[in-house]
């Protein structure tokens, strides 16, 4: 089976004589790429990731391949008569798990992003940011092989927000494509492997921005190789910036979200890596007084 | 697909806004059939009325789920998938309250025709009757799959265009459910228990392409 997701010319309308939201569209989601798509409110961010999710048939132009896909909404109701768990029991046998395996995987990812407290609570009365958490926690349950994000961030705290983009991070190192909207500049900076832009209907791919220094939190790796032994392919991928201060010595600038799948390629490699040092990169005070 | 239905029944079952059509239902059977009443009218009369509160089923099912928890379920399995789903659960409750229904009042009736002079056996009369009622339960998840979402999106036009369309189906000639609810009337009359096969191989072929037309549309609409 193709797993290569791919849109040829693809165009949505709604209505058979709606204006066009989206035309001559084309991209490819290999298995493991990253994306980021970007655009302002209203140009149809979310009717590209409708398509790629394959909720919605495109009005022109044909989508081929079928990965197994989870979607998160940008908005996740609560009005369903389910506690926490239950629901995510449920969505992880429709996600193709067993039943025991779907009641383990929704423990296991209530506690990861925080929620375990809420798992027996009716999500009618969870908040809007405990929702989100199931609404995420849905998606990552069968390890799909695409992920497709809508502002999937918003209304996380702190913790949960850092704990997805550790979840992205390692899904993309396992193979699964994840393509995401968010209006946070920072989030998962300098990891995508492509940058699309919507803009006019149309899907511009962003060039050029390794230009611009990432602006994320970033971790510094410092790392003693084997004698005359290059960096493990995946871990130069990943980084930002690597040098080598004295010989032997590799220092690795990784996005803060990447640092675990660096630092496992570095220990599985054959023959493995001492890892040195990791320290945190603290961000600009002025930047991060310009976070919305 | 044993999942899903999990998950729509589990829906349905959970947001309890089945009891409404359920109570009407009974509330409706109280009042049109008692005991020791020929036993084919009736039947007749519970099978009809099974038609409108199939079609009922069918938009709680599919209005059930919010959006947004809808586009989760599609992302696994495909939107037609998805809504095949809720639907089926629909004609599920629908057929399921049939068949008790039809039980019930098979038992409590007189076996006897409309003037009471012939004796009609009790066993060929209900299976008559399930036969009739399966065939409204079919067509009502028809006329309530073609006029809810994906088609009719608005309240205001879906739920007189159910009505309607539910009423039209029950007393125009040439629809199954009218054929075979009027088989069972005019047995009555006679005294002959008809067999309604015919109509509801009709309504089946109907509704599996009312559900086929409704589900290759899930993607192409707006949510």
């Amino acid at each position: 089976m193709q797993r290569d997701l791919r849109l040829h010319n693809v165009g949505r309308r709604y209505g058979l004589r709606g204006p066009w939201v989206l035309r001559g569209v084309h991209l490819t989601v290999p298995p493991g790429t990253l994306i980021r798509v970007e655009g302002a409110n209203g140009t149809g961010k979310s009717t590209l990731l409708r398509l790629l999710a394959r909720l919605d048939a495109p009005s022109e132009g044909r989508i081929t391949g079928r990965p197994r896909t989870a979607y998160v909404p940008e908005r996740f109701p609560t009005a369903l008569p389910f506690t926490a768990l239950g629901y995510l029991t449920h969505l992880g046998t429709v996600h193709g798990l067993s039943r025991p395996a779907a009641t383990r995987a929704a423990h296991e990812h209530l506690d990861r992003f925080g929620a375990t407290a809420h798992a027996r609570t009716p999500m009618a009365q969870l908040s809007k940011g405990s929702s989100q958490k199931v609404a995420v926690a849905q998606a990552l349950l069968a390890d799909p092989e695409l992920l497709v994000l809508d502002e999937a961030w918003t209304g996380l705290d702190a913790a949960a927000r850092a704990e997805l983009e550790r979840a992205v991070a390692e899904r993309t190192a396992a193979g699964t494509a994840v393509v995401f909207v968010d209006h946070d500049p920072r989030r998962l900076a300098g990891a995508p492997d492509a940058t699309y832009t919507v803009h006019a209907g149309g899907l511009d791919r962003r060039t050029g921005q390794e230009s611009a220094p990432p602006t994320g939190p970033h971790t510094t790796v410092v790392v003693q190789g084997p004698r005359g032994a290059g960096l493990p392919a995946e871990a130069t991928r990943i980084a930002t910036r690597t040098d080598e201060p004295t010989p032997g010595i590799h220092r690795l600038t990784v996005p803060a979200s990447h640092s675990d799948i660096v630092l496992r390629a570095l220990l599985t490699a054959r023959p493995p890596w001492h890892v040195v040092s990791v320290s945190q990169e603290t961000p600009d005070p002025s930047e991060a007084e310009s976070r919305r | 697909m044993t999942a899903l239905l999990c998950y729509q029944a589990a829906l349905l079952l959970r947001s309890q806004r089945w009891l409404p059509p359920f109570i009407l239902y009974a509330v409706f059977l109280a009042v049109g059939v008692q005991g020791g009443q020929p036993i084919l009218d009736s039947l007749g009369y519970a099978a009809a009325a099974l038609l409108p509160v199939a079609a009922w089923l069918v938009r709680i099912c599919v209005t059930n789920e919010p959006p947004a928890a809808r586009s989760c379920v599609s992302a696994a399995v495909g939107p037609g998938r998805a809504h095949l789903a809720a639907l089926l659960v629909a004609l599920g409750a629908a057929a399921m309250l049939g068949t008790v229904t039809i039980v019930v009042v098979t038992l409590v009736s007189d076996p006897a025709s409309a003037d009471h002079q012939t004796r009609v056996p009790r066993l060929p009369a209900g299976a008559a009757g399930l036969l009739a009622a399966l065939a409204c339960a079919l067509l009502g998840t028809a006329v309530g799959a073609l006029t809810t979402w994906p088609l009719l999106r608005s309240t205001g036009r879906a739920v007189p265009a159910m009505l309607l369309a539910a009423l039209l189906s029950v007393v125009v000639t040439g629809s199954p459910a009218q054929a075979a609810v009027s088989g069972l009337v005019t047995g009555s009359r006679s005294g002959t228990v008809p067999l309604p096969v015919l109509p509801l191989a009709a309504a089946a072929l109907l509704t599996a392409a009312a559900i086929a037309a409704a589900c290759a549309l899930t993607s192409r609409r707006s949510p």
